[in-house]
């Protein structure tokens, strides 16, 4: 038998495995008589593995290799798809991994005591009139406290059409600034800019408002109070996960830079995620009960109710425990896991 | 001796051992066989990037407008319409990439348009997880962004356009074309291009095989020198008659003094000649059962072992 011969009895089992790949793409695939096909696209696929690794010895020409390494390319994506996740890998991950890595990260205590910070003292600069009488004005400037005032003027009404359609509005706009916070994190001045920025212009407005000459504050307070906890909190952890994934790039650890990288962005996905979860919430809060006549001891209970479960989830939930340490300590989901082998030399 | 420095660039990729074409990423599969994706560079990417731009724009423009109509036909609150065209947007901006990625095992629309599909480096297909990385961080990617102001002093201050030069500088740096978004989730961008079934060389002049017997039958080809004539083998038909030449008297002239031919044979026909002699009348494989048997096409009730080649070295044989 000469190569010639050779190439044209393998051609076949080719062609069919190329066949094979076709119809799991387009998704035709005849699903009766399943396993016998999956055996067959199995065999298939070591034959031509086989062909490949002797491509040298069987002296194939270049086109055919080349052709090889295409279809076991394309087979091997097809052979080894990734799993989903179960329902208990879910219910563990949000229950168990998340809360603790967010609670365990450093970033998270710096960026929530920078803005929690910057947000009180330029709130109490802002309220003491006295001392720092021009304060409020330089930093939101005339026409934007004009504007607030306005907003506030009139008491809170509403009707569900606005409800629904600010609610929509708050989803796009303020939890795209806060995947915006993650996603400029590797460059870290926008993600520390914009958590700076966010906290001073807060906090002046809170302090503002609460100045006992602006007759608005009222108003404001009852509009401000319910979505407060979730808002507050979703932007301070969405400068977090930024800033997580910036000091991957230099604070290594000992690894390598790249992989440095990716361990930290598995490490900042969590946080970013529960932040998306309070925008969300924060907007229906903000979209329906904020701008509602509601009286202010109900929204103060939201206020208290939404505070606790952040409390719950980030402190109870989050706060590191040996029994749990020990079942995550090797767990493949858990970012802060001990780096094993696998990870450090891949 | 190896230092250390080579070492870390060998464990980076940057200095590849086996090939030193950086275009391709080996992967070596479970079954302990060695292949190679051809990886795609930023001038692959950009189409597929604006395709999907383009694709997604017209489809959230579309519903926007099918929304409105519904509105002002079904007595539909504006409020509702407007909180649904939100959502969409939101979600055609920040899942749009994630979604397709996750469930079309790595290609996006305009990413099965120009053929090329995200995997992980080590050659399995992408995750959710991954996904969720790469799209979310495609802004920093973007940067720096430059605003509408360059074209005319009116424009309003909007930082929108993006210049892609951090993707740039990254894919540079990087051993596999990455931007910051495959970095960090440990992917890389492949082609996927089809690629036809390598057909046999038909060649028609008969004087071939007649002066394929006047080689000498004690000349063995080196595995190299196959190759090369392989490879002239298939793209001599796209060439010009003059440029085969002049291509193939770089190796003929050698062989001929060595063979002993008339001098002025023409170097075509002495390379095919060759390629006739190695690759179609020489009986390489005497013993045919050595040899894997081909899988035909009625077999699929066989057990699979029937297909394993048994002529294989223990290595290569795939767990049963």
């Amino acid at each position: 038998m000469n190569i010639a011969e050779l190439l044209e009895k393998r051609r076949q089992g080719w062609v069919e495995l190329e066949h094979m790949c076709d119809s799991l793409q387009s998704m035709q695939y005849p699903f009766a008589n399943r396993g016998n096909q999956v055996s067959r696209f199995s065999a298939l696929y070591r034959a031509a593995c086989t062909d490949l690794a002797m491509a040298d010895q069987y002296q194939l020409p270049p086109a055919s290799v080349e052709y090889l390494h295409r279809l076991v390319g394309r087979a091997h994506s097809h052979l080894y798809r990734s799993r989903r996740f179960g329902a208990d890998r879910w219910i563990r991950y949000l229950s168990k991994i998340a809360p603790q890595s967010i609670f365990q990260d450093p970033c998270v205590k710096v960026a929530s005591v920078v803005f929690f910070g910057l947000f009180t003292l330029s709130a109490m600069i802002a309220w003491s009139e006295l001392k720092f009488p021009g304060f409020p004005e330089r930093i939101l400037g005339k026409d934007q406290i004009k504007m607030m005032k306005d907003n506030f003027d009139k008491p809170l009404e509403g009707n569900f059409n606005q409800y629904v359609l600010m609610a929509g509005f708050y989803i796009k706009h303020n939890t795209s600034i806060g995947l915006q916070c993650f996603a400029l994190g590797p460059l870290i001045l926008p993600s520390l800019c914009a958590l700076g920025y966010n906290a001073v212009v807060l906090g002046a407005s809170f302090g503002y408002m609460a100045r006992s000459d602006v007759e608005q504050g009222d108003v404001f307070f009852q509009f401000v109070t319910a979505h407060g906890a979730f808002e507050l909190t979703a932007i301070a952890l969405s400068a977090a996960s930024g800033l997580r994934l910036g000091i991957g790039l230099f604070a290594t650890g000992g690894l390598r830079r790249s992989e440095s990288f990716r361990l930290n962005a598995e490490r900042a996905l969590p946080i970013i995620l529960a932040a998306v979860v309070l925008f969300f919430l924060a907007a229906f809060t903000e979209g329906f009960i904020s701008p509602s006549p509601l009286p202010y001891f109900v929204k103060a209970c939201v206020a208290i109710l939404s505070s606790g479960m952040l409390m719950y989830y980030f402190v109870v939930l989050g706060y590191p425990r040996p029994d749990t340490d020990r079942e995550l300590e090797n767990n493949e989901d858990n970012p802060w896991r001990k780096i094993g082998v696998d990870r450090a030399t891949r | 001796m190896e230092s250390y420095g080579t070492r870390r660039l060998l464990d980076c990729g940057l200095v590849n051992a086996q090939n030193s074409i950086d275009l391709t990423a080996v992967i070596t599969t479970p079954e302990n066989i060695q292949f190679e994706y051809r990886i795609a560079g930023p001038f692959r990417r950009l189409p597929a990037f604006f395709l999907d731009f383009v694709l997604r724009s017209v489809f959230v423009s579309a519903f926007f407008i099918l929304m409105l109509l519904v509105g002002a036909t079904a007595a539909l609150p504006t409020g509702m319409i407007f909180f649904v065209i939100f959502l969409v947007s939101f979600a055609f901006d920040w899942f749009y990439g994630l979604f397709f990625e996750s469930y079309w095992n790595g290609q996006t629309p305009g990413k099965w348009l120009t053929r090329i599909r995200v995997i992980s480096v080590d050659g399995r297909p992408i995750n959710a997880y991954q996904a969720t990385v790469r799209n979310f961080l495609r802004l920093a990617d973007f940067a720096p962004m430059v605003s509408f102001e360059v074209f005319s002093s009116d424009s309003p201050p909007v930082y929108a356009i993006p210049t892609f030069l951090v993707s740039l500088l990254c894919m540079t740096i990087s051993p596999r074309f990455q931007r910051l978004g495959d970095l960090a989730a440990g992917t890389m961008v492949v082609v996927n291009q089809r690629s036809w079934v390598p057909a046999n060389i038909k060649l028609e002049d008969t004087r071939v095989a007649s002066l394929s017997e006047l080689i000498p039958p004690n000349f063995r080809m080196t595995s190299t020198l196959a190759k090369a004539i392989a490879l002239y083998a298939e793209r001599r038909s796209r060439l010009s008659i003059g440029r085969r030449t002049e291509l193939a008297s770089h190796l003929s002239q050698p062989l001929l003094k060595q063979f002993g031919l008339l001098r002025d044979t023409s170097p075509d026909l002495l390379l095919c000649a060759l390629y006739y002699r190695e690759f179609v009348a020489k009986d390489t494989f005497s013993d045919v059962k050595r040899f894997a048997p081909t899988p035909s096409a009625d077999s699929t009730n066989e057990p699979v072992n029937a297909i394993a080649s048994d002529s294989l070295p223990p290595i290569l044989k795939a767990p049963q």
